[in-house]
């Protein structure tokens, strides 16, 4: 059974795409296909970015190939070996509803296997620091939540994100995936 | 608002080029809903529609369409989901998340691959399941302690849910114009995500006195909790298991 997940960012959607499968890695990206679909689209849509990872895989095998599929407007594929060591990178820390936030990812391979929040500033307000803590730990699940066997989905009261997902993003950036 | 929405698809080979050109299709159905209906764009058609520049005949098609669909909403929750009510103009945001979740779900229905879910901030829009004959489960999210389950669904195709635990009190109650939340969280279950989302505002406003108004749906089904972790249900609430917090 093969699964892809792909995340997206931005307004109500929008930014950059996560994908992932059980032997390969699709990194799909969204910042290039909303130029094409949607050239005029606002500054918020600047961090292009993506990607992803195998979802674990029982009875483990070789590291997965990754497959790279940069839609375009004429969409190119290229394919290239993942890197298999276990790494981690801090994204950028960036403006969120509240204050700066930055995100931490680490991967193995091209696996992520956690993402946490590096720093937190949200000025000491106690609504943001309640919705932080309310918000911030569903938002790592959902990053993980295609390493979750039982179920594949999380239905929960909406949060807003586009400062932790611009981060993750960039930290993935750093790590080249 | 920055919202995260997800695409999970599930077949035996990895996507063909036809189904991510499907997927690509899907996500411009977002982005075109984004389009439309942004109160946080000062151009889009909703935003013009608001402040009265332009009437609903030269607005987009959806956009009419959309508010039809929310006034069904609005009737079927006896007004506790009630876009027009709320400060600053018409806002059928609570509507349009999920509307759009679907119609990008319905895009990838035409790739026949075993299954999609599409998860839009915590309301979840899917059909087929993981694995042949299996539908997805979905976790819903406990409100009392947000990093477990209260309990895990098996989805008939839309999972909605709706609380102020994330982002403290932003509903308001149509009838008094004032903020309120009756439940501590509200989960609708059915065949559909931009209703199951409506009425899950709806109930999470209104609390177990609405749940009747979803009892008579044959497609829907509801889940309450209360602030005291008190659980209500429509009699077929699709839970795999409840009561007990399950760790996620």
């Amino acid at each position: 059974m093969k699964r892809a997940h792909i995340v997206i960012a931005g307004t109500v959607v929008g930014l950059a795409g996560l994908l992932s499968f059980n032997s390969t890695a699709v990194t799909l990206s969204l910042g290039s296909l909303s130029a094409v679909t949607a050239p005029t689209r606002s500054t918020t849509t600047t961090t292009p970015a993506t990607t992803t990872t195998s979802v674990p895989h029982s009875g483990g095998s070789t590291p997965p190939p990754t497959t790279r599929v940069v839609p375009t407007t004429t969409a190119t594929t290229t394919t290239t070996a993942a890197p298999s060591a276990a790494r981690s990178a801090t994204g950028a820390a960036t403006n969120y509803s509240y204050g700066i936030l930055s995100v931490k990812v680490s991967v193995s391979g091209t696996k992520i296997t956690n993402v946490s929040i590096a720093s937190i500033d949200d000025g000491g307000n106690p609504r943001s620091a309640y919705i932080d803590q309310a918000s911030i730990p569903l938002l790592e699940q959902q990053a993980m939540s295609a390493q979750s066997a039982s179920i594949q989905g999380v239905s929960g009261a909406s949060y807003t994100t586009a400062g932790f997902e611009q981060s993750l993003q960039s930290a993935l950036s750093k790590l080249g995936l | 608002m920055g919202t995260i929405v997800t695409f999970d698809l599930y077949d035996e080979d990895e996507p063909s080029e036809s189904v991510l050109s499907l997927l690509r299709e899907a996500i411009d159905v977002l982005h075109q809903a984004d389009d439309d209906f942004s109160t946080y764009k000062y151009d889009s058609p909703l935003s013009r529609l608001r402040r009265g520049d332009v009437t609903m005949e030269q607005c987009p098609a959806d956009v009419g369409q959309v508010l039809e669909l929310c006034n069904v909403a609005k009737n079927i929750t006896d007004g506790w989901f009630d876009p027009w009510s709320l400060p600053g103009g018409v806002d059928p945001t609570g509507y349009v998340k999920g509307w759009a979740a679907q119609r990008s779900l319905d895009v990838l229905r035409r790739s026949w691959i075993r299954g999609a879910l599409v998860n839009a901030a915590g309301d979840t829009a899917s059909f087929g399941g993981p694995h042949a004959g299996v539908p997805f489960r979905i976790g819903i999210v406990d409100p009392a302690a947000t990093q477990h389950l209260a309990c895990v669904v098996e989805s008939p195709g839309a999972v909605a849910t709706s609380g102020t635990y994330e982002r403290g009190c932003h509903l308001i109650d149509p009838h008094t114009g004032r903020p309120a939340s009756r439940a501590a969280s509200a989960t609708v279950t059915g065949t559909d995500l931009g209703l199951a989302d409506a009425f899950a505002t709806a109930l999470a406003v209104a609390g177990v006195q609405a749940l009747p108004l979803i009892e008579v749906l044959d497609d829907f089904e509801a889940l309450i909790i209360d602030y005291d972790g008190t659980f209500h249900t429509t009699t077929g609430f699709p839970a795999v298991r409840t009561g007990s917090k399950t760790s996620s």
